[in-house]
């Protein structure tokens, strides 16, 4: 009798723990797999979503080219067929890559960064003229289920450094995603003032070149013209190989002792810009206290790279409450760039601000952060903004389900 | 004895879970989550070929410089763990029309090849010495396409009525003798007592309703006339509606859901919204399409109902609360859809690629007690997708239905949001202009050519 009861104990305590081994080891795998099938739902999204975004113009179509409240989300270029990006579309994108700068400080009117300087070349588009992320995740049926971030890039990365500046060298370097670009055509533009007994003069220069093995070109502008790249230069180049655009630009952006100027887009409907005064922003130092004089120059480019100016302005910014800021309107219906070349005394500097993002090679990011997410897939395209190659590329994650979201440390 | 019991059963169950996991293989990481590479691939090759570079190219002798600096941009486009192969086939129809395609070059990065993990991408190029135009055969009498201004549109989300109707514009326009916006629920009012208003051809013309499932009704006579007051309901508008589409010889084309389903008015139904919370807008029902095809076939008002067996007064509602007019609910919910055969070649022949599979919630019957084609005298004709049965009777997701005395009835039962193309190609299939291709233009003692162009990308590293 002893035995029988030992037998049964031992029989269901071994039976109750293989029990519960098994039910672990089979809900393993059954965890494993529900979380790749979520995981390759999150890929199918992110591809969709990529997508949906690429070959849509939105409504209404021409949203890109002013103010007006969207109802419907996609980047593609009205008109266009395939995977051709609006340029314009893409600067009304709130912008993730730089914090907002709000200007005038303490005003509450707050920009949105697209680029703050880099290589002289500004973007601030008000942030209440951009669309959100939040706007763009719910025209695209995603918001609170899945979350996304797009960046889009060129896809050749044009750098431009100075070997020296007077007579002005540079050397060009033309890189691909994968590779550099070697023999590739490059055309130049350079925008360049030179001082005659104290006035000032513009002038425009262009030509051509190719790369070499490693992708690099030099340009040398030591005759025909001498440029004394130490009063102020702004060059543009465009490289071309088998149907592969870029363009790149290096504009000499320094710091006076009276600052530099900051274009700042107080209406994109309208087309208006501030040129303010750096004082008014960032710097109350004691190394801005001074008057800038400028001159601002809109350009347009033609098909076949030829610059047009549009117009230009020529005035004078101060620091503290006198002139923070002028106000100049450019022209908004064609692509083109806006050229401020700044002085005090003897120092010359130059910024560039682009209106359409292709016309100079600038990228945008927009929509969330990944961070944080167990699972993000990711997904990319080739696509052209105005004949200009670049990539668009997606990360997506998702916002409901199992095992999204990585535990913090107070889990 | 238990326990050995017990061990055979621990037995079994591990033979269980190793059997259970050799054949639930998990995908590895990089199926789960790879670059979309066939869409990567298409994309290059449209990006290389964007002031056709690439048709270029790939049309000149392999030795030529040219295919040098076709591989350098190619490597330098794509991610450096991406291995390609882009194969060059020169299109060639022999004497008999049998098309072949034979090697003419091919490059690559990868001297072991792109393995057969990979993706691949066709591109046809045509040379550049060849010109190829068509010009549409032009159908006799005039589009309309409603872009009211004073209406609301249901089932349309995403897009405007007037978004809709400009694309269709595109679309349909060069196929049309005229065509026409009509901007206003009072030009559609002027349409409907056979005012022409751009000196047009009124009758055998088509109207496209671009609201979905709501019509624009015009205020005044329609409103008063059109209204069954007993049921509080406009579906005497859609009653006089068939009797215009048939008296006229129109075509009525509903894009998407369900026809006739609410009427819409901003002005004087500004206060009225359907049960959505659209104002405008008012429901209608079921009874809609029921009034139009009793008003299309010749048949009274007469606001009464058949239960299969006898008529019965018209004071009978649904489970839902909806007034039961004629037939009730006609249209059934009947899942995923396919092309016909027709729809596929005429979809290539018109060059208008809706995709091919769909979903239709709003299918209506053409057989059974409800079959609209045998209760309404009408003919079923360019039907798109496959009929489908659901207990016994067959549902059309979408065709035109043609009156035998005129008139006819486009319905495009898909669930939302509409699809533009497949109206066009619905129209299209049922007029069946004819395309006009021209000829090659050549310098002389040359002949087209074409070349398909594939790109085979493949992903390097990892596992």
């Amino acid at each position: 009798m002893t035995g029988v009861t030992i037998d049964h104990l031992v029989a269901t305590t071994a039976f109750i723990a293989a029990i519960l081994v098994f039910t672990g080891l089979f809900a393993q795998s059954m965890q494993a797999a529900i979380l790749y099938e979520e995981n390759r739902h999150v890929a199918l999204k992110a591809s969709d979503l990529l997508d949906t975004i690429l070959l849509s113009p939105g409504y209404p179509y021409h949203w890109g080219e002013g103010n007006t409240t969207l109802s419907c989300f996609g980047l593609q270029e009205p008109g266009a067929s395939g995977y051709t990006l609006s340029s314009f579309a893409l600067m009304r994108l709130l912008s993730i890559s730089g914090d907002p700068v709000e200007y005038p400080t303490g005003s509450g009117i707050w920009y949105s960064n697209v680029s703050w300087g880099f290589g002289g070349g500004y973007l601030l588009v008000p942030v209440s003229e951009c669309v959100s992320y939040e706007t763009a995740s719910r025209l695209l049926g995603v918001n609170g289920s899945y979350g996304f971030q797009l960046s889009i890039t060129p896809t050749l990365t044009i750098s431009i450094s100075e070997v020296t500046l007077n007579p002005l060298k540079l050397k060009v370097t033309v890189e691909g995603v994968g590779f550099p670009l070697s023999e590739a055509n490059i055309n130049y533009l350079l925008y360049w003032v030179y001082v005659q007994d104290d006035q000032r003069f513009f002038n425009v220069t262009s030509g051509n070149g190719k790369t070499d093995q490693v992708g690099a070109a030099y340009l040398d502008f030591s005759a025909n013209p001498r440029v004394d790249g130490r009063t102020a230069y702004t060059i543009i180049v465009y490289a071309q190989l088998s149907g592969l655009y870029g363009v790149g630009y290096r504009t000499r952006e320094i710091r006076t002792k009276a600052g530099n100027i900051i274009p700042f887009i107080e209406s994109y409907e309208d087309g208006k810009i501030l040129l303010a005064h750096k004082w008014g922003k960032n710097d109350p130092g004691e190394e801005c206290q001074g008057a800038l004089q400028f001159n601002a120059s809109f350009f347009v480019l033609s098909d076949d790279f030829e610059l047009t100016l549009i117009r230009s302005w020529r005035n004078l910014v101060n620091y503290g409450q006198g002139k923070p800021f002028y106000r100049i309107q450019i022209p908004t219906s064609s692509m083109g760039f806006l050229i401020v070349t700044y002085w005090t005394g003897n120092q010359y500097g130059m910024i560039i601000m682009p209106w359409g993002i292709s016309i100079l090679g600038f990228s945008v990011l927009f929509g969330g952060n990944p961070s944080g997410n167990v699972w993000v897939a990711t997904d990319f395209r080739q696509v052209t903004v105005s004949q200009i190659a670049y990539q668009a590329k997606i990360a997506c994650w998702s916002l409901r389900g199992y095992q999204v979201w990585k535990p913090g440390w107070w889990w | 004895m238990r326990t050995v019991e017990i061990l055979i059963v621990i037995l079994i169950l591990a033979g269980a879970f190793i059997a259970a996991s050799f054949f639930a293989v998990l995908p590895s990481p990089r199926q789960i989550s790879s670059p979309n590479l066939r869409q990567l691939a298409l994309t290059t090759l449209q990006v290389l070929d964007t002031d056709k570079a690439l048709t270029e190219t790939v049309f000149k002798d392999p030795s030529d410089r040219a295919w040098t600096d076709l591989q350098i941009a190619l490597s330098a486009c794509l991610p450096p763990n991406i291995v390609y192969n882009l194969t060059v086939y020169d299109v060639v129809t022999l004497s008999d029309g049998t098309v072949t395609y034979q090697p003419a070059n091919s490059i690559t990065n990868s001297e072991s090849g792109v393995g057969t993990d990979s993706e691949a991408a066709s591109y046809l190029v045509t040379s550049t010495n060849v010109t190829f135009t068509v010009a549409p055969q032009k159908i006799s009498g005039t589009l309309y396409i409603l872009n009211c201004s004073d209406a609301n549109g249901w089932w349309i989300t995403g897009y405007t009525a007037q978004s809709l109707a400009a694309d269709l514009y595109n679309l349909l326009s060069p196929y049309f003798q005229t065509t026409v916006l009509v901007n206003s629920t009072y030009q559609l009012g002027l349409l409907l007592n056979g005012t022409a208003l751009k000196g047009e051809t009124l009758r055998n013309a088509v109207v496209i309703n671009t609201f979905g499932e709501a019509v624009p009704i015009p205020a005044g006579y329609y409103a008063t006339q059109g209204y069954y007051a007993p049921r509080d309901s406009y579906s005497l508008y859609y009653h006089i509606l068939g009797q215009k589409t048939r008296n006229y010889n129109w075509t009525w084309v509903s894009i998407v859901g369900y026809p006739f389903y609410y009427v819409s008015n901003t002005g004087f139904l500004s206060g009225s919204r359907n049960n959505y919370g659209i104002y405008g807008m008012k429901d209608v029902g079921s009874a809609g399409l029921n009034a139009f095809l009793r008003g299309l076939d010749g048949i009274a008002y007469d606001a009464r109902w058949w239960d299969g067996s006898q008529w019965k007064n018209a004071w009978w509602q649904d489970q839902w609360g909806n007034w039961i007019y004629d037939r009730g609910w006609l249209t059934e919910e009947i899942g995923s859809v396919e092309f016909t055969s027709e729809a596929r070649d005429l979809s290539n022949y018109y060059g208008i690629y809706p995709a091919p599979s769909q979903m239709a919630s709003r299918a209506l019957p053409v057989t059974g007690s409800k079959s609209i084609v045998n209760n309404y005298h009408l003919t079923r004709r360019a039907t798109m997708f496959e009929l489908k049965t659901v207990s016994d009777i067959q549902y059309c997701a979408a065709a035109t239905f043609s009156h035998n005395g005129g008139g006819a009835l486009t319905a495009i039962g898909l669930t939302r949001i509409p699809d533009i193309r497949v109206t066009a190609l619905a129209l299209l299939m049922y007029y069946r202009p004819t395309i006009y291709k021209s000829e090659f233009t050549l310098r002389t003692g040359e002949r087209p050519t074409q070349r398909l162009v594939v790109l085979q990308l493949s992903q390097q590293g990892g596992s």
